[in-house]
């Protein structure tokens, strides 16, 4: 646990110290707050004014308000909830059911390996955006659907890694070495080979992360997300577009924030990847992933 | 004084002859062009019944069929396939005289057993729809000889609706009767030649259409665009010629940045619908607090751009059953409303036990439906918003499943029963209401309104009882009045028709 713990910190310190990283971390962790803390901050997202509708930016409503009169920052803030939950949820489905497929594909190598990639390939090949709207169409229009929608359509990404890693793990002298000592296959999938490959498997999940904002937001914006009046980012981007006229701000602003989420998740993604790869190739080959 | 010589007199005699030949045709056709027409609509159509008088088919109906009779904007008959027409000094029938000369589009002659199919389908209450309720004042009807028509009435009907009758009748071909969803079917200036669903109509101009020198245009060609902003950009780009049926928002937009806008004189009504077959809505005092629970000001405002008029029953200001006072009467309240609710004896969790449906295609629809779940959600009553897009939710809003939705109501600014012509409105095979009618008050207001033909006491009498019978019943809650159709045009175009429906009229049409 401590050990994990300086590793963690260690992780966040080398991130810290790249500009871009930093900058993305700060600018996550101040959305993340907000969002978490959205329900004690004096914002009503769902608070109609319509004699107040399509305001521009003020000292009362700071990113203006939209055509009912409701506070667009006080909305954005609250997107931020759908759009993280959405992230998070997709992130823990995907990676629940992938990593374990791929581990088994990975470990096994043999007819298994077939069955469980072929079924994976099948899922690659259907196209995210489709392949959530049929999803939609079947469970409704709800947050709970477009998170499982967005999971599922993540899985492929995790198991094709975890296999990839189990591939290159199994054969080393500390797997070889479990297996010789009785280790059951669960034990040393799980127990021996899962923890050396969770680094690429952290930096997928975050490359998920930004892929299930934004494919929240172009379900919403293509009118099949979250339902009215929750509010979404990509929800604002769809109604805000119709009033680019007469307040431009209130599709603007919120495709910023979402613009800014999305390259910040990358931007510490590729980071991470840097630093981790640098990790194996200061290694020499003697240690992947740092934990044995 | 200068002497003409023979040759020039007659050359002078000519264009005199000429010029006042050209006055015999509106100003604007003198000097339009054919070509390929591109209009943009927001919705995809229904189907090619022209008996399915609804919203999203009113691009193509004036375009594939022709009505017995036509109005001009100003509310004057005048003829169509029907030359004449004789109304009997009692009231109980009229003769028709068809046109010769005209065919379907199958090359079936136009004649008397096309209007007698026609009649048929209309009384019909599974092949009906939006007529059949029209239909509840003909006795029966009949053929002396191919190009006479005769139908009688029930009892007295007022003229106004007789011709109200009239125009509403589209003869469909006999030929063509059992297939026309699927397959046009009219006598009309464009036959069709291809349709992408969801995407695209495209239609030719009929070679043998009776109307001289029309349509104008060779092709006609309607693009749907999910996104009213997609259509005004389409025509901002040049794109298309025409934007139909856009939103009153991007019509003063597009009016104050050069475009032509034509607004037709058939408004519609925006009515939230009531399922009251369904879950509370069985509960007579949880409708009647809807007439409270609109707040119609910002309806108008946020969805319709304030085009429009707020109104709590489904007529136009020029309706002559219109009456403002229930304006006042019936005015956003939520006191009211909260008072009628506890009177219902609803428990809070029926009251909350039903979904808005919303047409997630169609802005106005979708910002106004929030309005109403913002006042719901303001006296306590949490609902979510049933979203679906596009074919799926018209399938809903015609088959009547949901509990309650806003979907528009037109023919509101023609003699009151017409309103029956409206699926909700409809007295009997209502697809919301079902049969037997659960309403019958309702019902027998139409029919006391329909019997009405004789002093101005009794119609008033007649009118004011059906507006009190429609608001005590709450099972349409009207909101507001707004232009529907609304045409949208590039400089270029030319020789636009406004429609007494508002339906789109492109035989005229063409370039300057």
């Amino acid at each position: 646990m401590t050990e994990t713990l300086a590793r963690i910190k260690g992780l966040l310190r080398r991130l810290l110290a790249r500009r871009g990283a930093a900058l993305g971390l700060g600018f996550l962790t101040l959305v993340a707050l907000a969002a978490g803390f959205a329900t004690v901050l004096p914002f009503d997202p769902l608070s109609q004014s319509v004699a107040a509708s399509l305001l521009p930016p003020s000292a009362e409503n700071w990113f203006g308000t939209d055509e009912l009169g409701r506070d667009i920052l006080a909305r954005v803030i609250y997107g931020a909830r759908t759009s993280l939950l959405t992230a998070v949820g997709a992130v823990i489905i995907a990676a629940l059911i992938g990593v374990p497929i791929g581990l088994a594909a990975g470990f096994y190598g043999d007819w298994r390996d077939s069955l469980l990639m072929r079924c994976i390939d099948v899922l690659l090949a259907l196209p995210n955006i489709l392949f959530a709207m049929a999803l939609i169409a079947v469970l409704g229009r709800s947050q709970g659907a477009a998170l499982i929608a967005v999971g599922i359509a993540g899985i492929p990404g995790f198991a094709r890694i975890a296999r990839a890693q189990v591939m290159a793990l199994r054969q080393l002298d500390f797997v070889t070495a479990v297996r010789g000592f009785g280790g059951s296959p669960g034990y040393i999938m799980f127990r021996t080979i899962l923890p050396n490959a969770l680094s690429p498997l952290v930096v997928q999940a975050i490359v998920l992360a930004s892929i299930a904002i934004l494919l929240e937001a172009a379900l919403a914006f293509l009118g099949v997300g979250v339902p009215p009046p929750t509010p979404s980012w990509g929800e604002m981007l769809r109604t805000g577009k119709s009033y680019l006229y007469e307040a431009p701000t209130y599709a603007v602003l919120p495709g910023i924030v979402l613009t800014l989420t999305i390259l910040s998740l990358d931007t510490i993604g590729r980071a991470l990847t840097a630093i981790l790869d640098r990790d194996e190739t200061d290694a020499s080959g003697e240690t992947i992933g740092g934990r044995r | 004084m200068t002497k003409l010589s023979r040759r020039q007199f007659g050359m002078a005699g000519l264009a005199l002859a000429g010029a006042s030949l050209a006055g015999a045709l509106p100003a604007s056709a003198q000097q339009l062009k054919g070509g390929r027409l591109r209009v943009a609509v927001l919705s995809e159509l229904a189907n090619y019944d022209p008996q399915q008088l609804s919203t999203v088919n009113f691009h193509v109906i004036k375009n594939l069929y022709d009505s017995l009779i036509e109005y001009t904007p100003e509310g004057k008959p005048e003829p169509s396939l029907a030359t004449e027409w004789t109304i009997t000094p009692d009231k109980t029938s009229v003769t028709l005289k068809l046109r010769s000369g005209v065919t379907f589009h199958s090359g079936t002659p136009f004649k008397a057993d096309s209007v007698l199919a026609t009649l048929q389908k209309g009384a019909d209450p599974k092949r009906g729809k939006n007529v059949f309720a029209t239909m509840s004042i003909v006795k029966d009807w009949s053929a002396p000889d191919d190009s006479t028509v005769t139908i009688n009435f029930k009892a007295p009907v007022p003229e106004r609706q007789i011709l109200d009758f009239l125009q509403f009748l589209i003869p469909i071909d006999p030929k063509g009767i059992d297939t026309v969803e699927t397959v046009p079917a009219g006598t009309g200036p464009y036959t069709l030649v291809n349709r992408a669903v969801g995407q695209s109509l495209t239609l030719k101009a009929n070679p043998k259409y009776w109307r001289e020198k029309q349509p104008i245009v060779q092709d006609l060609v309607f693009t749907v665009f999910s996104e009213d902003a997609s259509a005004s950009a389409a025509l901002e780009s040049g794109a298309v010629d025409i934007v139909y049926n856009g939103s009153s928002r991007s019509a003063v937009r597009l009016k104050n940045a050069g475009f032509q806008v034509f607004a037709g004189p058939g408004p519609l009504v925006q009515v939230f619908r009531i399922n009251s077959t369904r879950g509370p809505f069985r509960n007579k005092a949880f409708r009647q607090a809807f007439n409270h629970l609109m707040d119609r000001a910002s309806i108008l405002r946020v969805g319709y751009a304030g085009m429009g008029k707020v109104v709590a029953l489904p007529w136009a200001p020029a309706s002559p059953a219109y009456d403002e006072s229930y304006n006042a009467t019936y005015a956003y309240d939520l006191e009211k409303a909260k008072k009628l609710i506890a009177a219902s004896g609803l428990s809070a969790d029926e009251l909350k036990s039903w979904k808005l449906l919303v047409n997630g295609s169609d802005e106005a629809s979708v910002a106004i439906s929030q309005i109403v779940q913002g006042s719901l959600q303001k006296i306590g009553i949490p609902i979510e918003l049933d979203m679906r897009q596009g074919a799926e939710y018209v399938t809903a809003l015609l088959g009547g499943d949901f509990a309650a939705t806003f979907g528009a109501v037109g023919n509101v600014q023609k003699f009151p029963s017409r309103v029956a012509t409206n699926s909700i409105y409809r007295t009997s095979g209502n697809p919301v209401l079902k049969d037997p009618h659960p309403h019958p008050d309702y019902v027998a207001a139409i029919a006391r309104v329909d019997g009405a033909s004789g002093g101005a006491a009794e119609v008033k009498a007649a009118y004011d009882n059906l507006n009190k019978v429609m608001v005590a019943e709450a099972f349409g809650i009207p909101t507001n009045s707004y232009d529907v159709g609304l045409i949208v045009a590039s400089d270029k175009i030319g020789g636009v028709t406004l429609d007494i429906d508002n339906l789109f009229v492109a035989r005229t049409i063409g370039f300057k």
